[in-house]
């Protein structure tokens, strides 16, 4: 049963090498992005707007960068740490527990984020 | 600048519970990370009645959620229902 199945790996194998090769210059431009130039302002203030409008607790219309997650969102001091969590989980980067207590708004988050080479 | 919130030590300790709940969430399996959130939320939030000056009983809580954590922080469990 399992035999039968093998020459279609070797295929699928073949077939992803052959994908791989051109795939290379791909991937040395898209390092060299990353080096040059961190996050743009624009798009990481989006981003975490989004996340805010993401989250079922929280009224989309009062969602700004300004906007504190306690006192203008009402959020809880649990729903920030999901909010939080949810923001390394954007950018793909750790936030340490200091740093994490100190993100209560939006504009925190977006300049937290700015300032982390690692976000991506 | 603000001033950065003051939190009694065991708020502190809650919300590092908490975090490191949802850490251990993101380790299992993508389809089943929202039931453990859930789980999460539900656990945390069933007690948000105790009183602020019960230490007793958050300090018990507390213990609690520590080995609730660690029991299911075990990479054999892979799904939670609620």
């Amino acid at each position: 049963m399992f035999r039968a199945l093998r020459p279609a790996t070797s295929v699928y194998r073949a077939a992803l090498y052959k994908h791989a090769a051109p795939a290379r210059p791909v991937a040395l431009t898209f390092a060299r992005m990353y080096a040059s130039s961190g996050l743009d302002r624009n798009a990481i203030e989006n981003r975490v707007l989004d996340i805010l409008k993401g989250f079922n607790k929280v009224d989309v219309n009062k969602v700004s960068l300004k906007a504190n997650f306690n006192k203008d969102l009402g959020l809880d001091s649990l729903d920030a740490v999901e909010v939080v969590m949810a923001i390394e989980e954007e950018f793909s980067i750790e936030i340490p527990d200091k740093d994490a207590d100190e993100i209560k708004s939006a504009a925190d988050a977006v300049e937290y984020v700015s300032k982390r080479e690692d976000a991506h | 600048m603000p001033a950065p919130v003051r939190r009694s030590g065991l708020q502190q300790e809650i919300i590092s519970l908490y975090r490191a709940c949802f850490r251990a969430a993101r380790l299992k399996p993508q389809e089943n990370r929202v039931n453990f959130q859930k789980f999460i939320r539900m656990q945390f939030r069933k007690h948000s009645d105790v009183k602020a000056r019960d230490f007793a009983t958050i300090e018990y809580l507390l213990r609690m959620g520590k080995r609730q954590l660690e029991t299911y922080s075990n990479p054999s469990i892979q799904n939670v229902h609620v």
